[in-house]
């Protein structure tokens, strides 16, 4: 326990907390190959394409996989993209995998990880016809989504008949989390090219460090509704749980997997989960400006009585750590706009200060009225964009996944897919646009 | 508590009870959701999905609670609100029609998850 | 492109140098030298462009007849053809607002020529063209005529070169409400944790999502005894006594009037009639009672349901009037009633 100054050490007695202290190990990655055996060498990621198919063939409920490669600049279109996961190795402390999904259960956010930084595994494959999500590599939609920037690993996966929808979701799901695990080993004995440390001791410990920093928590609420609109916490299905307290370490090293595959612009794949950007930011500020006491996982019900009850369940965790402020993130859009501002509202009220980030519909030319349901409370809003602004997409080279899903993207509007195989579709078609965890660079200003 | 269930998905016809289907579109359900919401019903689902894509999608289920004397104003508003967000998404979009059989699926298995959600009664 | 671009200029008859209220009756006219802003205008743009002409017409005319008006001067700017409109500065005139907001839309819906006005951010003229048009953001009195005019002419000028404008803000004009798509340095968390700490220190922030602010207003406590209570009855509708008496304008109202209805059992016609220009006013004139019911206030007060009607109904027109007028009425009308110790107000809009 070296590095730990003797006055932490008496608070560590006094209340007999351990402090989570997670390690996470970034190996850059420059290029994905395919080939005999799964290594990382000179910042080249050679992936075993045999012995991965054959890995996830293991699942019985898999007909057959696809695995392919994307770079960024290629003339390739990824479509319909289900989820995105960054390959990871658990080095020392907890399990490899994700716990309660893939692997036993133990605590995530302690020890050391190892991240194959720069790659990403992204599955392929249509639960239901209606799937949208997609990532261009080049050109014009390369800008629009951030996993143009990642060297991809694409998982087609197609299931053997007569799977109900939720055990097709489940295997797709479930194999896109074995895959980055399988490629993730290839990092274990790597030395890492940068490290960073997340140290964060209890709620009574850092607020006794910095007794006059104010005190910040993040709630972060997940799409939590059924199939194809779920969100699991070590491998539970968080439509079922009351909002959760998590220690910051523990959704930025897998505690967090996304099921939710209809809301490509704004929903939180799990590879921004494991890279959870208000966490990282918020997480740089702690000890400086902030004193950042966790994070609430909230999720986002159908009913009235739940959103009720997890808006009035997250404001008392709040006033129960002593929280100063809150920021507050949603997924997706919709009936979650009542969520997030019945939080913000009640927050506001008990006198906890609020920042939302959110997206928007402002309709093709901008100049609908964003939110219907607008609240006076809610004061300081970062917007990820405008889920409707027309993005124009020259036809790719390659299509990888199944072409005909580029009609759905259109979005059944006419003239959206020219002759030439020039695509016109809103922003809500491409895979973390308009990020409401504030994972990209868009946003809209007044004009 | 009884539920009273508003759809105009054949598929939710067939497997529940309490159920008053309209043979509509969307819109015509929230406009009857609005009209129930008026006479004293009570919203126990929320009248919009938790996505885009599924603004697109032909059917549309809406959960309500039996009549009260009072008309509850917070489902009030919630309705009103929903129906401006989803004209205002409509205006310039078309249903998806394509993909029904999938829609209809879906519609389902989110009310069912609705209604199990929805413990409370008494 | 050495060829400058055309503008053509748009006044009312005050700054047309034309004459005061007493010429606001007079109908369009096109002049082919730059009168009034007009003037000093073309030397603002720098060389790149010209002002070809003056239209000038009077506030009341233009908004008395805007069909005849508009097709005037449309036709004038088709014959002229600039490249870009420039209308007002309008400050918070509400007639002149109204009359540069519907020719700045009439300008862009039908010629497809951008438009650029000025106007006081409370005129009712920004709220009918600001989506089309663009609106700098004025003072609301003619001194701030030098500060308007060079904010003005760089629009033009951007407009007459095709240049894509900037922000509201760095370009001094009134949002026209479009949200606009565009990519920042900083990704989103970021600028919500900035926004955070900014918030807690008490320093200025700014949303990226300014929520619509609307002006509440509490209910008063209910009556007790509504059978005691004496109830006025006031309207927007612009219901006035046959020949206007006190000449309530049509539009942009700049005065309320009252009149006697103690002896009245309805406000019929045609002793009564609707001078409001916002509306369709066959139903109205028809019956005047459905836009103010007196006919049923009367017979509440027969039934006893309620005490008395007050002797006095108070009328305006609402359209296009600015909100600081509106209140500034209220204010009146309210001090009046209250020192009249009436109870209750029935206020019907249309």
């Amino acid at each position: 326990m070296e590095g730990l100054s003797e006055n932490k050490l008496v608070w560590r007695n006094k209340w007999g907390v351990d402090i989570l202290k997670l390690e996470i190990g970034r190996i850059y990655i420059k290029d994905i190959q395919l080939g005999n055996e799964t290594t990382v060498k000179n910042g080249i990621l050679t992936v075993d394409k045999e012995g991965l198919i054959t890995k996830l063939k293991e699942d019985e409920r898999i007909k057959d996989v696809k695995i392919d490669v994307a770079r960024p600049g290629e003339k390739v279109r990824i479509i319909p993209v289900k989820d995105v996961i960054e390959p990871r190795v658990k080095v020392s402390g907890g399990v490899n995998g994700f716990p309660g999904v893939t692997a036993k259960q133990a605590q995530c956010g302690d020890g050391v990880t190892h991240v194959l930084y720069g790659a990403a595994v992204v599955t392929v494959g249509d639960i239901v016809g209606f799937q949208e999500g997609v990532i261009d590599m080049w050109g014009e939609g390369a800008r629009w989504t951030p996993f143009s920037k990642t060297f991809n690993l694409t998982v087609d996966i197609n299931v053997v008949e007569g799977l109900t929808p939720h055990v097709h979701e489940e295997t797709v799901r479930v194999a896109g989390l074995r895959a980055a695990e399988f490629v993730g080993t290839a990092g274990k004995d790597i030395k890492p090219d940068e490290v960073l440390a997340y140290e964060m001791g209890s709620i009574f410990e850092e607020s006794a460090k910095y007794p006059n920093l104010p005190k910040v928590i993040y709630a972060e609420m997940m799409i939590t509704q059924g199939l194809l609109h779920d969100t699991y916490i070590y491998g539970v299905n968080a439509q079922n749980i009351l909002p959760a307290l998590l220690h910051v370490n523990e959704e930025l090293d897998g505690a967090v997997v996304s099921g939710n595959c209809v809301a490509a612009c704004d929903k939180i794949t799990t590879y921004q989960h494991q890279n959870n950007s208000v966490i990282n930011d918020l997480y740089a500020q702690h000890g400086k400006e902030i004193n950042f006491l966790g994070c609430i996982m909230v999720p986002e019900h159908t009913t009235l009585g739940g959103k009720l009850r997890a808006s009035e369940y997250t404001l008392k965790l709040a006033k129960m750590l002593g929280a100063d402020a809150v920021v507050i993130s949603e997924e997706g859009y919709g009936n979650p706009d009542s969520d997030l501002l019945m939080i913000c509202k009640k927050c506001e009220k008990a006198g906890i200060k609020t920042v939302l980030i959110t997206d928007e519909c402002a309709g093709r030319d901008g100049m609908s009225q964003p939110l219907a349901d607008t609240a006076q409370e809610a004061v300081a809003v970062v917007s990820g964009g405008n889920v409707s602004h027309v993005v124009t997409l020259p036809p790719a080279d390659k299509v990888i996944g199944n072409p005909e899903a580029i009609a759905v993207l259109a979005g059944g509007w006419k003239g959206a897919l020219l002759e030439d195989g020039t695509l016109m579709c809103e922003l809500n078609a491409v895979i973390g646009s308009t990020s409401e965890i504030g994972f990209h660079n868009v946003t809209c200003r007044l004009y | 508590m009884k539920k009273l269930i508003i759809t105009n998905n054949p598929a939710v016809k067939e497997k529940f009870k309490n159920v008053f289907f309209i043979d509509g579109s969307p819109q015509d359900i929230l406009t009857k959701v609005r009209d129930l919401v008026h006479q004293g019903h009570g919203l126990i689902s929320h009248p919009l999905s938790a996505s885009l894509r599924m603004m697109f999608s032909p059917y549309r289920t809406v959960v309500l609670s039996t009549k009260k004397e009072q008309i509850d104003f917070f489902s009030a508003e919630i309705i009103e609100d929903s129906i401006i967000k989803y004209k205002n998404h409509m205006n310039y979009r078309k249903i998806d029609n394509v993909h029904s059989e999938d829609y209809q699926v879906i519609d389902i298995l989110l009310l069912e998850a609705a209604l199990n959600e929805d413990t409370g009664s008494w | 492109m050495s060829e400058k671009f055309k503008v053509l200029y748009y006044v009312n008859q005050f700054f047309g140098q034309v004459g005061g209220e007493d010429k606001a009756g007079m109908a369009p006219l096109f002049c082919p030298e730059k009168v009034g802003p007009a003037a000093g205008f073309e030397g603002l743009l720098k060389g790149a462009g010209e002002v070809v002409g003056t239209v000038i017409c009077g506030d009341n005319y233009f908004n008395e007849n805007k069909e005849r008006s508009l097709e005037f001067i449309l036709n004038v700017i088709k014959e002229q053809a600039p490249q870009v409109v420039v209308a007002g500065p309008a400050f918070n005139a509400g007639r002149y607002g109204m009359a540069c907001a519907e020719l700045a839309k009439a300008v862009v819906d039908e010629l497809k020529i951008p438009v650029v006005t000025g106007m006081y951010v409370e005129n009712p003229g920004v709220d009918i063209c600001k989506e089309k048009a663009i609106v700098i953001r004025t003072s609301d009195s003619a001194g701030g005529m030098r500060k308007a005019l060079p904010t003005m002419a760089a629009i033009a000028l951007k407009l007459g070169k095709g240049i894509e404008l900037g922000s509201p803000e760095e370009e001094g004009y009134i949002p026209r409400g479009m949200r606009k798509t565009l990519f920042v340095e900083k990704r989103g968390s970021q600028r919500a944790v900035e926004m955070l700490i900014a918030r807690l220190k008490g320093e200025p922030f700014q949303t990226e999502m300014p929520m619509p602010v609307f002006d509440q207003v509490n209910p008063a406590p209910a009556i007790k005894e509504l059978g005691k209570a004496t109830i006025a009855l006031c309207t927007s509708g612009g219901i006035v006594p046959k020949g206007n008496p006190d000449g309530i304008q049509s539009a942009s109202a700049q005065k309320w009037g009252k009149y006697d209805v103690s002896t009245r059992e309805a406000l019929s016609a045609p002793d009564f009639y609707t001078t409001h220009g916002g509306y369709d006013p066959v139903y109205a004139n028809e019956i005047p009672d459905r836009v103010a019911p007196l006919d049923i206030l009367k017979e509440f007060e027969k039934e006893g349901l309620i005490g008395k009607v007050y002797q006095w109904f108070y009328t305006t027109t609402g359209t296009g009037t600015a909100v600081s007028k509106a209140k500034e009425f209220g204010t009146q009308i309210g001090a009046e009633l209250k020192a009249a110790e009436v109870d209750g107000v029935i206020l019907t809009s249309t």
